[in-house]
């Protein structure tokens, strides 16, 4: 069997049989499992390909597992407080905890908590990182989503405290669940709130694009790769997809179903508590209070398959398959340092005896790098190349290219044809 | 002979004779006619061309008359074509350009009556047409006003200002686009450029100096009060018309604080909009991490001819320059006010009106200086500025005074001790010259406090010298239990802002706070008051806090929070607005956790909550939805508040979706919805959820219900055979509200978890609380029947008890149904109920048919019997079910014939009949293939 290129992670709140399990989202079937404990909401996450890692419901630690050996757990991180939500960046360089009122943002190469984060008035409730690791987004029951620039909170100037880039406030209610497009610093956020509302942000200039209103209250938000659709899930169940390629201005609107875009997915009978879309923008994964996971095809808006559970569903995501996940003989590049819990390493002992200095650019020392118009520009002009040279082509290169390949092959070939004879003189002569 | 006789005959002789008549002659003239002359006066006014004034001249003529060289001529002229322009609107349009250049070049002539005379030409002008339409000759006015400005004639001066307060009033935004000019024009009107040789020695003091003119027929003093006052509306314009580079928004009058904390406000692009528009559309490259300068990207250009000049007063170093020479020429002027009133009054320092509104003026002027470069980091540069170079002389000519202009204040109220709290009225020379002493003062802390330190730079107790006085006179003017009026006011908070942001110590800022917070206490505060000092406190907490530790901390403020709950009760419905604003700030304050609010928020929940007078249901929808936000943030939800938002729900003054949206709330605190992980905290006990949801599902307190049972209203249908239960209708919209909340209920309690326990509980409470009844209200039954069905598990029996209420309550509603006519929404809904209760519940249709017994029924009664057992042999869905109660089913029908008289067989028995033999034909077909098979 061929490892399918993306995977299901999903994982319940009662633990039974598994902490959290991968399914192939086209056949349903179970691949792995992780034991040990179980997951709380949000916290369920993948660092850099190699490791699994999800914070005990109610307990101060996240549990960890290597991604091949899933029998055993590899290390339990003892943080000072539940952690709420978690998350990994996708350049595997940093780990993200919600941990009461506060965000702890540790190192993953030397296992040090950079910084504490205390913005937040509640308990988190969420924390995304954008595509590219530059800004994080942090969601809390304080109504607030704040925005975070990384190279700015990293900074090693202890006399100042950190403040956001931007502060979201337009939810009147505790926010449940954020999710972060494509693109970097230039990307949208949504976020969906207990007040009904799922709001669509800009990273960069901290402004809103839209608010959607709701009959219920939403758990859980997504958007397809493409930015066509948002998915939301309701606390009654239901998942409905909002279109955003609506003509109309208007900033605020009230979700109606019609014809074009705007749908509503039924079959769950609790809350939806995850949402995440697969790779092409076909499948729909959701997870709900009513223990079932369902896979549903977006197109059709049909559910495809429900993977039963034995507890709520706490956490589900459709991920890319990483490569060590089916390879039980390989390793992880890195391993796992022991994650501090206090903010200064000195003060722990142990730790600092290797004397290594801590290196970190300044946000300012770097390049100025290409700016994203420039990039743009280059890639346009990359592929416009490309074509010309494909379409119409100088043609006296062409030609002279394909016959030096041409020759060339015949040279391989040859040397292919004497290799074989060579090889069966020598299997044959003997006898 | 006959020739000759031809030739005479030619020549024929008229033989005149004595006494007879004269021949006429043959070419005689006929006189005998009259002449009249024709007047035509359309004919004659057609040629002309265009209208005219009464005295026949039209446009041309006027226009012409305008070079004349005699004035009387130009001031006719000048006169009629105001008249005529006034007679004739449609004459301005097509006119104006050259209206507009010859009457802009009589700004300066010699006369004085044709100055007065084209000003008020311009004036009338400025009236008809729009600022846009003025745009093109705009460049054209404006060097004649320059011209007029520097003018050497005194006379020409005076009234030049005359046309810019026209222009000033029509035109603000043409006008402060090129402020470079006009603005050393003012500085020429009251100084005059120091020569290099002569005065180099008082380089320090800029190059200028005041003038003084004797041949003005005004003094020196009011001379310079009026170019102030000029001056202090152009710049205002200048501040005001400014396109906002930085998306600072300053929301009306209340925008005071917001320019502490830009807002950025969101543009919705469209091109057609954006070609005329001032402001520029924000470019975010490379998601603004690192900020271009000039990112504001404008779709057109400024294409004036002077636009280089107009860029002059968007940067701090401009400002800076034109600063450096009006302060010192303000401080001279200072001086001179005080050293006036020092020669005047021996015995002390009364402020003569105009002085004080010369010092008004300066005030104003500086405090509009700092306002002039757009951004905030160039703000506090300037401020900076300020406070290096000038600090020390506002000291010593502004804060020296202060005390003493106190003591001013003190003796003047003695003086018009009367007048207090009245306006006063008081005659000054010239426009503007009436200002109160209090506004002088708060003036003077304006500009004083704008340059305290910021921040981290501040050293504690460096400013005190001067910062101390100020402080004591705001405490005390706001503290002193005097009315404000609201203008005062707002410069008065603005101060202790500034003052509490800058001087960060917990000491300032309580003593600050509290003084605003006896203001805040005062009764019988206007609403504009009101509101600015509720604004104040609120955005104070959520713009500062964060950041600033000290103001988190205060005491007064967290007073202030905790007594919002209470003035939100005692507001009740009086001031939608207010309590608006109020539920705002409670709502961030608990969100964010505020200890004290919360507290306060639980003491105060039942009423808060009351489902009569309580805020939920008296305040506009907007505000009820706030409200019910809130609920999320309580801490703990007791019983009795439960038992009022049960009621709330039921009550019908709060909409269905805002009713479920309450259930929800309650049901995200409570730990059976999973949702919060943490359990240290239970803020919904499950046994209060559940009772909560059983109330709101009967919709009828215990008392109510009891109540019931005893009176005897018209609303009630008496207990027969056919409906056990006496049923008490209630009115259509209160059916269909509980009707749409039951829905809400029901999936509540869907999704509680264990299906069988949660029946179990539902069932005990039935049996406990309803099964006794007699009387019971229509939408109850409906409830109790529609939750039934849709919590029962297939593995579960229900009791007894149960079965018989339940069949009790079908066979009333049954029977309620034939008698509901008016309404089909209703009909359908208990309809829905009883068919889900009858198709889904083991045992019960059984139940229903076997009470019912014919022989206890009255002849009138047959009829509706039949009708209903036709209704659910109707039902495809209950055949089955009716087919397996066959043989009871057999002995009502037969029954019913025997009992119906039988001599002559009516409709309803013939269509019961039909109905029954239909389904048992069908069923025994069934059964029969079946059996085949």
């Amino acid at each position: 069997m061929s490892a399918p290129m993306e995977v299901v992670l999903s994982a319940d709140s009662a633990g039974q049989l598994w902490n959290c399990a991968v399914f192939d989202p086209h056949t349903g079937t179970n691949l792995l499992s992780y034991r040990g404990g179980n997951s709380s909401a949000r916290s369920l996450t993948v660092l850099s390909g190699e490791y699994i890692l999800g914070a005990q419901l109610g307990k101060n630690f996240i549990n960890v597992w290597e991604i091949q050996r899933k029998d055993q757990l590899q290390q339990k991180i003892v943080c000072p407080g539940i952690v709420t939500c978690l998350t990994a960046s996708p350049n595997g360089l940093y780990v993200l905890a919600g941990i009461a009122e506060a965000i702890y943002l540790w190192e993953v190469s030397t296992g040090n908590l950079l910084v504490i984060l205390n913005r937040h008035y509640q308990d988190l409730s969420c924390l995304r990182f954008t595509d590219d690791s530059s800004h994080f987004v942090s969601g809390g029951k304080d109504n607030l989503a704040l925005v975070w620039n990384l190279a700015s909170v990293v900074q090693l100037d202890s006399s100042r405290t950190p403040e956001p880039r931007h502060v979201l406030s337009r939810h009147t209610l505790p926010i449940t669940d954020i999710h972060c497009g494509l693109m970097g610093p230039q990307a949208r956020v949504a976020t969906a709130s207990i007040d009904q509302t799922v709001k669509l942000w800009e990273i960069s200039s901290g402004e809103m694009l839209l608010s959607v209103l709701f009959d219920v209250s939403i758990m859980s938000v997504t958007l397809d790769p493409c930015e066509y659709f948002v998915f939301c899930g309701g606390s009654d169940g239901s998942i409905f997809q909002v279109s955003l390629c609506s003509t109309t201005l208007s900033r605020d609107k009230t979700f109606q179903s019609d014809s074009e875009g705007n749908q509503v997915f039924k079959g769950h009978r609790n809350l939806v508590m995850c949402l995440s879309v697969s790779m092409d923008g076909t499948l729909l994964l959701s997870g709900s209070h009513d223990e079932t996971v369902r896979m549903w095809d977006i197109q059709s808006k049909q559910c495809i398959r429900c993977i039963n559970h034995k507890g709520q569903v706490t956490n589900a995501v459709i991920i890319p398959a990483p490569a060590n996940m089916f390879l039980p003989d390989s390793r992880p590049a890195v391993p796992l340092p022991r994650f501090s819990r206090h903010l200064n390493p000195s003060e722990q002992g142990e730790g600092t005896g290797t004397g290594g200095a801590c290196l970190r650019l300044g946000n300012n020392c770097q390049d100025p790098e290409e700016t994203y118009l420039e990039k743009a520009d280059r890639l346009h002009s990359l592929m416009c190349a490309v074509t010309d040279k494909s379409v119409f082509g100088d043609g006296e290169n062409t030609k002279v290219r394909v016959s030096e390949l041409e020759e060339e092959v015949r040279t391989l070939k040859k040397i292919n044809k004497d290799l074989y004879e060579f090889s069966t003189q020598l299997l044959t002569k003997p006898n | 002979m006959t020739k000759k006789r031809k030739r005479q005959d030619d020549f024929h002789k008229v033989k005149l004779k004595v006494g007879k008549k004269k021949h006429k002659a043959e070419n005689a003239t006929n006189i005998n006619f009259k002449s009249k002359s024709i007047h035509l006066p359309e004919q004659l006014k057609c040629d002309g061309s265009g209208p005219t004034t009464h005295r026949q001249l039209s446009i041309k003529d006027l226009l012409s008359q305008l070079h004349h060289y005699n004035s009387n001529v130009k001031q006719g002229a000048l006169v009629g074509l105001r008249e005529l322009l006034s007679s004739n609107p449609s004459l301005v349009e097509q006119h104006a350009s050259v209206v507009l250049t010859e009457v802009a070049a009589l700004f300066t002539d010699k006369d004085a009556a044709v100055r007065v005379a084209a000003v008020r030409v311009l004036r009338f002008v400025a009236q008809c047409i729009p600022a846009e339409r003025v745009a093109p000759f705009f460049p054209l006015l404006s060097a004649h006003l320059t011209c007029a400005m520097t003018h050497i004639s005194a006379g020409i001066q005076e009234d030049a200002l005359r046309v810019l307060d026209v222009l000033l009033e029509h035109y603000p935004a043409l006008l402060s686009q090129r402020p470079t000019v006009l603005l050393t024009n003012f500085l020429e009107l009251i100084s005059q450029r120091r020569l290099g040789g002569t005065k180099g020695d008082r380089t320090g003091k800029g190059n200028y100096a005041l003038s003084i003119t004797t041949s003005r027929s005004v003094t020196a003093q009011q001379w310079r009060l009026t170019v102030l006052l000029r001056l202090g509306h152009f710049l205002q314009a200048v501040v005001e018309e400014r396109p906002m580079e930085d998306g600072v928004s300053c929301a009306g009058g209340i925008g005071i604080w917001s320019g502490e904390k830009g807002v950025v406000t969101p543009v919705e692009v469209s091109w057609e909009e954006q070609v005329f528009s001032k402001g520029g559309i924000r470019v975010f490259e490379n998601s603004g991490a690192k900020p271009t300068l000039h990112s504001t990207y404008r779709l057109r250009p400024n294409s004036e001819p002077g636009a280089g000049l107009s860029e002059g007063l968007c940067s701090a170093e401009t400002v800076q320059g034109f600063a450096g020479t009006l302060v010192p020429l303000l401080l001279e002027m200072w001086v001179e006010a005080m050293g006036g009133d020092r020669s005047q009054a021996d015995h002390g320092h009364l402020l003569t009106e105009e002085s004080m509104a010369l010092m008004f003026q300066i005030l104003t002027i500086l405090q509009l200086l700092r306002r002039l470069v757009p951004q905030m980091d160039q703000q506090d540069m300037l401020d900076a500025w300020f406070r290096n170079l000038y600090l020390s002389d506002f000291k010593q000519h502004f804060m020296k005074n202060f005390p003493y202009s106190q003591l001013e204040v003190v003796r003047h109220k003695k003086k018009t001790d009367m007048k207090r709290g009245r306006q006063q009225v008081v005659g000054g020379a010239v426009a503007g010259g009436n200002v109160e002493p209090l506004a002088l003062n708060v003036m003077l802390c304006q500009v004083m406090v704008t340059l305290s330190l910021r921040g981290r730079d501040h050293v504690a107790g460096q400013d005190a010298d001067w910062l101390g006085p100020i402080r004591a006179f705001v405490t005390d003017a706001l503290s002193s239990g005097g009315k404000l009026s609201s203008k005062h006011l707002a410069a008065l908070l603005e101060v202790v802002w500034r003052m509490i942001v800058t001087q960060r110590s917990r000491a300032v800022t309580e003593e600050l706070l509290q003084a605003v917070y006896i203001q805040y206490q005062q009764k019988n505060l206007g609403l504009t008051i009101r509101t600015l000092l509720l604004h104040f406190f609120s955005q104070l907490y959520i713009q500062e806090h964060q950041k600033q530790p000290h103001i988190a901390r205060s005491r007064i403020l967290a007073r202030w929070l905790a007594s919002l709950p209470v003035q939100l009760v005692q507001l009740g419905s009086r001031n939608p607005q207010l309590s608006g604003q109020l539920l705002q700030t409670v709502q961030s304050a608990a969100a964010w956790g505020h200890k004290d609010l919360l507290l306060s928020l639980q003491t105060h929940a039942c009423s808060l909550y009351d489902p009569h007078e309580g805020c939920v249901v008296v305040l506009p929808v907007e505000q009820q939805q706030q409200l019910v936000q809130i609920l999320y943030f309580l801490p703990a939800f007791p019983t009795d508040v439960l038992a009022c938002l049960s009621q709330v729900c039921n009550a019908g003054r709060v909409s269905t979706s805002l009713a479920a949206m309450l259930i929800r709330t309650v049901y995200l605190r409570s730990p059976l919805s999973g949702w919060t992980s943490s359990s240290q905290d239970v803020p919904v006990r499950d046994v209060d959820y559940l009772s909560f949801l059983f109330s709101t599902l009967t919709g009828f307190s215990s008392e109510s219900l009891r109540l019931l049972q005893q009176a005897d209203e018209q609303g009630l249908l008496a207990s027969s055979a056919l409906s056990p239960l006496s049923v008490f209708t209630t009115p259509l919209e209160q059916f269909t509200h509980h009707w749409d909340v039951v829905e809400e209920v029901c999936h509540c309690l869907e999704t509680l978890g264990s299906r069988t326990q949660c029946f179990e509980i539902l069932q005990n409470a039935i049996a406990k609380n309803l099964c006794g009844l007699v009387v019971v209200p229509d939408c109850v039954c409906a409830a109790v029947l529609r939750c039934v069905p849709r919590l029962l598990d297939l593995n579960f029996l229900p009791s007894d008890t149960l079965l018989h209420f339940l069949s009790d309550c079908c066979l009333s509603m049954l029977s309620l149904l034939l008698q509901l006519e008016q309404s089909a929404r209703k009909r359908d809904a208990v309809w829905e109920a009883c068919f889900a209760a009858l198709s889904t519940v083991p045992r019960l249709l059984r139940l229903v048919l076997q009470s019912l017994r014919v022989c206890e029924l009255s002849e009138s009664e047959l009829p509706l019997l039949a009708q209903i057992l036709s209704l659910l042999l109707q039902h495809t869905q209950l055949r089955n079910h009716m087919a397996a109660n066959s043989a009871l089913l057999q002995t009502i029908i037969q029954d019913l014939t025997r009992f119906s008289g039988g001599e002559s067989r009516e409709q309803w028995l013939t269509d019961l009949l039909y109905c029954y033999s239909v389904t048992m034909s069908t069923h025994r077909a069934n059964m029969a293939t079946r059996d085949i098979y």
